[in-house]
């Protein structure tokens, strides 16, 4: 109980941080490189610290009682899957890493939007959010976030093995081999991206009184990139992949908490490493034969005049 | 919005942009080359700024390991001239380049010869920048360090031009920021479109495998690549360290967000692009109206995001033709 | 419903094990937790804090620590983001088994680590933390870092007193700063209720350097006051490029730019800032220069603000310490009780600091009576003074 009271905090976290790895595992069973999660995210936040400390929402919250604790998650979702359409549409015409760049604008662009506007608190944010039913200590929060994991990993999993999963691995593996059959992409694409949204939006609606403060720091740039380093240090190709990766990531600068100023360095230089031997992530690397790589292990250079094009098989 | 005031706000874009676009250049060398984003390269822009400043100053303040070390008791011998500062700039790039260098051999070589990922050289680079960003602040600390006056010689502050009744007014140090900027990308397209090396680069660039058919040593045209790079980026920082001061370990890699913007909105790949890109963003902060500042930062993503739906690649890139 | 009772015996389970293993005696050196930013963007402000707290380490156990037994502090980092707070506190209280903890260094990080401190019944004194509603977190947070309230109308004041012709005032602040975010609705109402005309605010980020629109801007409107609420290195360049691009007018500075941080920025062009301090190194009392005169020998130059704030910090809870200590030998306490007993005495005592008296109301609010307005001096290029405006 000790060790929960200790390390509760970190091991929500893991779970939460891997939640995020996988949204952004999400658009990439479609082959779609998006760093949007940490908007979603953010947003989520935001939606569940207005409803639980705005005081337009008391009345919501009196007649609910912890019922308003769900009910901020189904609206983190809606809101959040809905804007993920909105944005979608015109960004999943993108390819590759300019898909990448367009969802990073939009994350930095809603940051901009969150210091600014006054529902969200400006700078300082929004504070003093209740817990979530009643909760006292931080590892109470694996009662949120361990039975999210498992529902996500069982609709990934039914996901992969529907029609719409063999849609997402045929736009993967050849977009315009998928059109040419009769699957369109773009629809299946947005789906993709939705369904990152939508679960990024859960997670920070989860995440607001779990750290009980909610600010414009919560989806930044920096995060973009850290999911992304989780998903490639994960492995890109099973929802085991960001999930582990997310939780190591995250547990590592912890875990390096006792080498003081130094531990940031090692952070950085087991990031460095494992990018050098576990090309493959690692789960990739865990499985018994090593699969044969379907993407091209080097960006194909014959297309375009300046600069290696990234096409969706690269990515 | 009166001539005045609109030229005043060209020349702000300008000076704005030619910062984003110093950033930029090296940071689209590497990925015209190699095809790669390289996060380490606002860490290398940020040693070249500090290493200028150790030879040029060399005296550190009161936190990190050289706390209270001073390097020259009597002064550097650089100190005090604009051609003092020339050389430490010089220097100060070189080793940034030899950095480079040692980057690409550790984190990115072992990589390509693995057929790696690319993607994965983000999370590479994003590591080395982890790595010397934070050796940085254990060495001398995260305050901020200036260059000592001087450097640009007896230079006014400000310059200043007269339009009738009103006066438009730029600050000396942009100038010359605008003015290598322009120097630095003129020079790289001589050396990209008329040299040998140009043209081994190029043939790397397009297609390695080839190219080391042809007996181009690969190799060596990316460590040349990283070379240039690193002193591209030491000399920016720099020259951008001399306009604001360092502003601590994370002066460079605050810059790589927009950056990225930059080489984005320029076309990905193009070097001229970098440059039209980050004078564009420029200039489309400093005409935001005074009342909606607050929304400056947002303005280069919007524009991004707009950019990319209508002209995905970008202003100068050119259209990939999609593999069938 | 089920789940939730549950939960709800975990939580019995929890609580009685926690009280099993709080049953030990307090450690000799006594253990005070330090998380503030050692790492990340913020460390600028966070490394201050850790000299200041190491200084006071040194001090105050080199002066007999708790009536002889000796402070042993316990740094934890809490990098510059929420959960690197939390996990420093839960660090810090667990496993460091600290009797309170000084920090963190934000007020956006205070919003998400002291829950936990005062649900563990933990002591917490903010070193940094000025936003609105730190000390009403609970029962168990208080501050020593005064909300600037009180400070910035002294400044404005101040800047009149020197040129009473001043009509037209130009304010910019920080937008991504909470601090500076709350600090500038201070001087804008002053400005206001001082009868002079708000003609321009502007807004930028602690990130950026480039200041050319905003300094356009401001020349744009002849103002005769430029108001600045930012950090060292943002608030330094914006003053800098000012006076480079011609503005001739005054310059008040905010309490963020209370720092000697702020000279290799601006350089020169720093002297005759008018700057508004939490704390003055000119402060007279006995308990600020006895701290002056051994910090500048050990380190060269005055202490700063978030130095003497993290000082202080340590020091209110080592007073404490010994008014306990008094009562009952400090290693004859468990620690659940300690911590209780230190929060309460806490808030009780008053405090001879660097930053002057002070005490707390019941929330935790810290009753600061001296602050203070100063004009910063350069000497040369690098070095300057804070000289005291009265």
């Amino acid at each position: 109980m000790e060790f929960l009271q200790q390390y509760g905090f970190l091991m929500a976290t893991m779970l939460q941080q891997g939640l995020l790895g996988l949204s952004l595992y999400a658009p990439l069973m479609a082959g779609q490189l998006s760093l949007a999660s940490p908007g979603f995210y953010a947003l989520g936040g935001y939606i569940a610290a207005v409803i639980l400390t705005n005081p337009a929402f008391a009345g919501w919250r009196d007649a609910l009682g912890y019922g308003i604790y769900p009910l901020t998650w189904l609206l983190g979702a809606v809101v959040c899957g809905l804007l993920g359409v909105v944005v979608g549409v015109p960004a999943l015409r993108l390819r590759g890493i300019y898909l990448a760049l367009a969802t990073i604008a939009f994350v930095e662009i809603l940051r901009v939007l969150a210091l600014n506007l006054s529902i969200t608190g400006g700078a300082v944010g929004l504070f003093g959010i209740p817990q979530a039913f009643g909760f006292v200590d931080r590892w109470q929060y694996l009662w949120q976030f361990l039975p999210l994991l498992i529902l996500t990993l069982l609709f990934f999993h039914q996901l992969s093995r529907s029609r719409t999963g063999r849609a997402f691995r045929a736009i993967r593996e050849d977009e315009l081999a998928a059109d040419a059959m009769g699957v369109p992409p773009t629809r299946y694409k947005v789906l993709a991206f939705v369904i990152g949204a939508v679960l990024a939006g859960i997670v920070g609606s989860m995440s607001a009184p779990f750290l009980n403060t909610w600010n414009a720091k919560q989806g930044t740039f920096d995060a973009s990139i850290a999911y992304l380093a989780f998903v490639l240090i994960g492995g890109s190709r099973s929802m085991w992949g960001p999930l582990l990766g997310g939780a190591l990531l995250t547990a590592l600068p912890e875990v390096l908490r006792g080498l003081a100023d130094w531990r940031l360095v090692i952070n950085g230089l087991v990031l460095v490493v494992a990018s050098l031997y576990l090309p493959q992530g690692i789960v990739g690397s865990l499985g018994r034969k090593p699969k044969p790589p379907i993407r091209p292990s080097a960006p194909p250079r014959d297309e375009g005049p300046v600069g290696p094009p990234y096409t969706p098989e690269t990515l | 919005m009166d001539l005045s005031s609109f030229l005043q706000n060209v020349l702000n874009g300008l000076a704005i942009g030619s910062v984003y676009a110093l950033f930029a250049l090296g940071y689209t060398l590497i990925f015209s080359i190699l095809g790669i984003i390289n996060f380490a390269h606002g860490a290398v822009f940020t040693l070249g700024a500090y290493f200028t400043y150790t030879l040029i100053s060399g005296q550190f303040e009161n936190n990190g390991l050289l706390k209270g070390v001073n390097l020259f008791p009597n002064g550097s011998p650089l100190a005090g001239s604009a051609w003092g500062f020339a050389l430490s700039a010089l220097v100060g790039s070189v080793l940034a380049g030899l950095v480079a260098v040692v980057i690409e051999r550790l984190a990115f070589r072992p990589m390509r010869s693995r057929g790696a990922d690319p993607l994965l050289a983000l999370v590479s680079s994003l590591g080395v920048a982890l790595v010397i960003v934070n050796l940085i602040q254990i060495l001398v600390g995260a305050e901020s360090y200036s260059f000592p006056d001087g450097i640009y010689g007896d230079l006014p502050g400000a310059l200043l031009f007269k339009l009738g009744k009103k006066t438009i007014i730029i600050r000396t140090v942009q100038v010359i920021i605008f003015g290598v900027s322009m120097v630095l990308l003129l020079i790289l397209g001589l050396v990209i479109g008329r040299t040998r090396t140009g043209k081994a680069l190029r043939a790397v660039a397009e297609n390695p495998g080839t190219a080391s058919l042809l007996g181009i040593s690969v190799d060596r045209f990316i460590v040349i690549t990283f070379f240039l790079a690193g002193l591209l980026g030491g000399l920016a920082g720099t020259l951008v360290g001399s306009s604001f001061g360092i502003a601590g370990p994370y002066f460079g890699v605050t810059y790589g967000l927009k950056g990225l913007a930059v080489i984005v909105l320029g076309g990905l790949g193009s070097i001229p692009g970098a440059v039209l890109g980050g004078l564009v963003i420029g200039l489309a902060e400093a005409f935001v109206p005074a009342d909606y500042s607050a929304y400056n930062q947002a303005v280069a993503f919007a524009l991004l995001f707009v950019i990319l739906l209508v002209r995905p690649q970008g202003l100068l890139g050119k259209l990939q033709i999609q593999k069938v | 419903m089920r789940r939730l009772s549950a939960v709800h015996t975990l939580n019995l389970l929890a609580l009685n094990l926690l009280v099993v293993a709080g049953a030990q005696k307090i450690a000799s050196p006594v253990p005070l937790g330090i998380a503030v930013a050692q790492t990340s963007n913020t460390a600028l402000l966070g490394q201050e804090q850790v000299i200041g707290a190491k200084f006071a380490e040194q001090f105050i156990n080199g002066r007999g620590g708790i009536n002889g037994t000796p402070i042993k502090l316990v740094f934890q980092d809490t990098g510059g983001d929420e959960a690197g707070a939390i996990n420093a506190f839960q660090t810090l209280i667990s496993k460091d088994q600290v009797v309170g903890i000084v920090g963190p260094t934000l007020s956006q990080q205070a919003f998400s680590a002291d829950p936990i401190a005062d649900r563990a019944k933990v002591p917490v004194l903010g070193p940094s933390n000025t936003a609105k509603g730190i000390p009403q977190i609970g029962e168990f947070i208080a501050r020593v870092s005064a909300p600037v309230a009180v400070v910035a109308p002294n400044a404005v004041r101040q800047a009149l007193k020197i040129d009473p012709k001043i009509k037209k005032v130009a304010v910019l602040y920080a937008q991504n700063d909470a601090f500076s975010t709350s600090e500038t609705g201070t001087f804008q109402q002053t400005v206001k209720d001082q009868g002079l005309t708000l003609a321009t605010v502007q807004k930028f980020q602690t990130t950026d350097n480039d200041f050319t629109t905003q300094v356009t801007a401001v020349l744009g409107e002849n103002v005769d006051l430029v108001i600045i609420s930012g950090l060292a290195n943002d608030g330094g360049n914006l003053t800098k490029q000012l006076r480079q691009l011609g503005y001739k007018g005054l310059i008040i500075g905010g309490n963020g730019m209370n720092t000697s941080n702020m000279f290799p920025v601006c350089q020169k062009f720093c002297d005759g800032v008018i700057i508004a301090q939490a704390y003055s190194p000119a402060q007279p009392s006995a308990a600020n220069q006895v701290f002056v005169k051994a910090y500048t020998a050990q380190y060269k130059k005055p202490p700063p603000q978030f130095a003497a704030q993290a000082y202080t910090g340590v020091q209110v809870f080592v007073d404490a310490l010994r008014v306990i200590d008094r009562k009952k030998k400090i290693t004859e306490w468990t620690l659940p009780e300690l911590r209780i007993e230190l929060n309460r005495q806490i808030l009780l005592g008053k405090y001879k600091t660097p930053l002057g008296d002070i005490s707390f109301d019941k929330d935790g609010e810290v009753i600061q009576k001296d602050f203070y307005v100063a004009q910063i001096k350069m000497k040369d290029a690098k070095t300057g003074s804070f000289v005291y405006l009265k």
